[in-house]
């Protein structure tokens, strides 16, 4: 920590009054040393808390050229790191709580961070991505529409993409509030474009599990598609946190994998505990039309020579089953 | 402000369609369960409620009833000047009574009865003969039921299970006490004419004994084993009851009744109870798991009933440009039917249920096949959303899962596979049973691959069989499948 104090700290000071989270609530500046702290109207620093005392403490240069922090002999004393202490040298970063008041005190010369890239296309906000979003949304509804329709019933190509748009405002509407609450600002249009993508992908993905599966064969690829949709909602979610605080974004994308991990996990120990299987379903229940079969078929005998093969499997279920 | 207010109410909007999107679908899949329904209904277990879990949905099941009927007296003998009715009711039930036994089945916890039946003594001996399905309990589960038997005058005592015939529904147990003889079960069969009176005793619904009298007619060939028709009012309780002439002898246990139908029920001949006291005379204790025998009978039924299936080659018939098999004959019956959904498309389905079907347990039937065929076809709906149709028809979820206590779970191959002149995707699920070594369910569900505006969905259940035998009827089944060449 001493290493980042490359010389001694310099004035004028900077006192940041902290919230629990680390954020600074206020600063105060002040030129000279000493710094009286306290309640009372004749200190450096108005401590605006009622468990402070009226003089609660004084920062000056200790010996050896850092700033010393003294207790005044107060009933609630000085925190720093749970303890409380009498006197304690400061750096840039020690943090220390007088009542229910944490600060922290830096010089002039304290040193901090390279300017951010920025990456954010600023264009790219409000009406436009919420837009485009929204029609995405219900594009995909139609579409599911067209496709389950076995009726010829239009009063489905109205429901289906408003439930699309409830869902997609209610859904970008709750992120949009955290991030207004978090970020300043809502946000809601990319909240809404992230949603639409995301619906989008799900259906997609769907599809292109049944096609894969259905033309090569493949049964497990259509039988473990809700794990590419349990990724792509986290992927979803991790677009949605890093609009509202892009500064994490190395730390959300760990919590989102995980996050994704586990419920693959959970969804793997259901399909286990209900069916015995850790597949989606029993087999695989898609068709579509023939022109999308691409590997071969077999003939019937091979067929039958392989139900006879699991004899042995189910033999052993019953046996260990008892 | 002024935006976020108008989002607000936007998404007020939006949630209020899209509740009411949900509501119809819900509504709209009713409908579709009624597909599923039986064509028609016909059993009941004397014995407690018999709800068949597990049976295929097709099934015309003749379920083992309670109550046979009694014939009137002066029956067997040449059509001289009867005695009154009525009063020969009253001289046989008076004679009878004596020998006359309900037979409870107990938790062993607590001594309360989950179900109960009738049962009679035969001749002097301490034997007595009830129903398979009305001591099933004991017989598959000795550590939770036991049994006690209550005679006419209210004496109790307990029952000993002796032997039991699946196939026939029949069991013998043994009792405390002789019986006074008059319930003779001749060493030859008996002959019956059609017609002939007979009395029919039993304890219906636990309301106290009784008497009936219903007429004899005939053979149920529909039946997998034989069955008398006795025209008579039958109820639940009076199942393993004796059917008398009115000299006491006895022409068969009652059995079942169809409960579509005004006094159609069922009896057991009696030569399959001669058979089954037989060998019971050869053996000295009552065997303490019934299991084996269960099991080896169940395996015998399932060799008769495949054999039987299969002994020419199925029937083929069209429906739209496919051949598919069926089996017609005097055990299996199939239905048609037609659904016209909508413009969009429509839907022809024929199902076929054998006859075979065998009480287990109150929650399992076996030893039956089942085959419907379901033809799917539109003119107006693109590939895709066709494929989208089919492929929703084609999920079946009551394939089973793991917790059942009677069978593993199932374990599939699935399949492109290609008959002569069909591609299909086959999909066979087996199940085995738990408590019966060697015997299997097995599920064969197919679908055809070669056009994109019809698909031809079947499915064939074969419940109780060797593995080697359901092998035979799938490879049947599967191979026989083929187009046409007529639109």
């Amino acid at each position: 920590m001493n290493g980042r104090m490359s010389g001694l700290a310099q004035g004028p000071w900077t006192i940041e009054t902290l919230a629990r989270n680390g954020e600074v609530l206020h600063r105060h500046r002040v030129a000279a040393l000493p710094i009286r702290f306290g309640r009372a109207y004749d200190n450096d620093f108005i401590i605006d808390d009622d468990y402070a005392a009226p003089h609660h403490a004084c920062v000056d240069l200790g010996p050896d050229g850092r700033l010393l922090l003294r207790d005044l002999d107060t009933r609630n004393g000085i925190v720093h790191k749970g303890k409380c202490v009498k006197e304690l040298a400061l750096d840039g970063d020690t943090v220390v709580r007088m009542g229910h008041t944490s600060l922290r005190i830096r010089g002039a010369n304290h040193p901090i961070g390279p300017e951010l890239r920025d990456r954010t296309m600023h264009g790219w906000e409000g009406v436009l991505p919420g837009g485009a979003g929204l029609v995405l949304s219900l594009l995909v509804a139609l579409l599911v529409a067209w496709l389950t329709d076995t009726s010829n019933d239009l009063e489905r190509y109205a429901q289906y993409p408003a439930a699309a748009a409830g869902i997609g405002l209610v859904w970008s509407g709750l992120w949009a509030f955290g991030n207004r609450l978090f970020g300043r600002r809502a946000r809601l249009g990319r909240h809404l474009f992230i949603f639409g993508c995301a619906l989008t992908a799900l259906v997609a993905l769907r599809l292109l599990a049944s096609v894969l599966a259905y033309a090569w064969s493949l049964e497990w690829v259509s039988g473990y598609a809700s794990h590419a949709a349990v990724a792509t909602v986290a992927v979803a979610i991790y677009f949605h946190l890093a609009t509202v605080t892009p500064q994490l974004r190395r730390r959300l994308r760990a919590i989102c994998g995980a996050l994704a991990v586990l419920s693959s996990i959970l969804i793997l120990a259901g399909n286990m505990q209900r069916h015995g299987r850790t597949a989606d379903e029993l087999y695989m229940p898609v068709l579509l039309p023939p022109e999308l079969r691409a590997s071969p078929d077999m003939p019937v005998a091979d067929y039958i020579n392989e139900v006879g093969a699991m004899k042995q499997e189910i033999d052993a279920e019953r046996r260990g089953g008892n | 402000m002024k935006r976020a207010v108008l989002a607000f109410l936007l998404t007020c909007t939006a949630i209020g369609a899209a509740f009411e999107a949900m509501a119809p679908p819900a509504a709209a899949q009713t409908p579709a369960q009624n597909l599923a329904q039986p064509a028609a209904r016909a059993t009941q277990h004397t014995a407690g409620s018999g709800a068949a879990a597990g049976a295929p949905q097709l099934s015309l099941d003749v379920a083992p009833a309670a109550t046979p009927t009694a014939p009137l007296p002066g029956e067997s003998v040449p059509q001289d000047a009867l005695p009154e009715p009525s009063s020969g009711a009253q001289d046989l039930y008076e004679s009878a009574r004596g020998d006359l036994l309900q037979i409870r089945m107990l938790l062993k916890n607590g001594r309360t009865q989950s179900t109960v039946g009738s049962g009679f003594l035969v001749g002097t001996s301490n034997l007595a003969l009830t129903n398979y399905h009305v001591v099933s309990q004991m017989a598959l589960d000795p550590g939770i039921y036991t049994a006690e038997y209550i005679d006419t005058d209210g004496n109790t005592g307990p029952v000993e299970l002796m032997a039991v015939d699946v196939l026939h529904d029949l069991a013998v147990v043994r009792i405390n006490r002789n019986g006074s003889g008059f319930f003779k079960v001749p060493e030859q069969p008996v002959k019956l004419r059609q017609g002939q009176r007979l009395y029919s005793l039993g304890n219906p619904l636990d309301l106290g004994f009784a008497i009936s009298e219903g007429a004899y007619n005939g053979v149920l060939t529909r039946s997998f084993y034989d069955r008398l028709i006795f025209s008579g009012p039958i109820n639940s309780g009076m199942s393993g009851g004796p059917s008398v002439t009115a000299s006491g002898t006895v022409a068969g246990i009652n059995v079942a009744r169809r409960t579509d139908g005004e006094s159609v029920s069922f009896l057991v001949p009696v030569k399959h109870a001669q058979e089954l006291l037989r060998m019971v005379a050869g053996q000295p204790a009552p065997p303490a798991d019934f299991n084996p025998q269960i099991g080896k009978q169940l395996l015998a039924h399932q060799a008769g009933m495949v054999d039987k299936l299969l002994e020419e080659p199925l029937t083929l018939k069209g429906m739209g440009q496919y051949l598919v098999p069926v089996r017609e004959s005097g055990e299996v019956r199939c239905w048609g039917r037609s659904n016209a959904r909508g413009a969009a498309y429509s839907v022809d389905s024929m199902s076929c249920v054998m006859q075979s079907a065998l009480f287990v347990s109150d929650t399992q039937q076996t030893g039956n096949v089942a085959m419907t065929h379901q033809y799917i076809r539109s003119g107006t709906m693109e590939p895709l959303r066709f494929a989208t149709l089919a492929s929703d028809s084609f999920q079946v979820d009551n394939l089973g899962s793991t917790g059942d206590a009677r069978l593993t779970k199932p374990f599939c191959t699935e399949r492109f596979v290609h008959t002569r002149s069909l591609p299909m995707r086959a999909v066979t699920c087996v199940r085995a049973y738990r408590k019966f070594e060697g015997l299997y369910n097995f599920t064969l569900l197919t679908a055809s691959t070669d056009a994109s505006q019809s698909s031809l969905q079947s499915r064939l259940d074969v419940s109780g069989v060797s593995y080697e035998n359901g092998m035979r009827v799938t490879r049947a089944y599967l191979g026989a499948f083929g187009r046409s060449g007529r639109r």
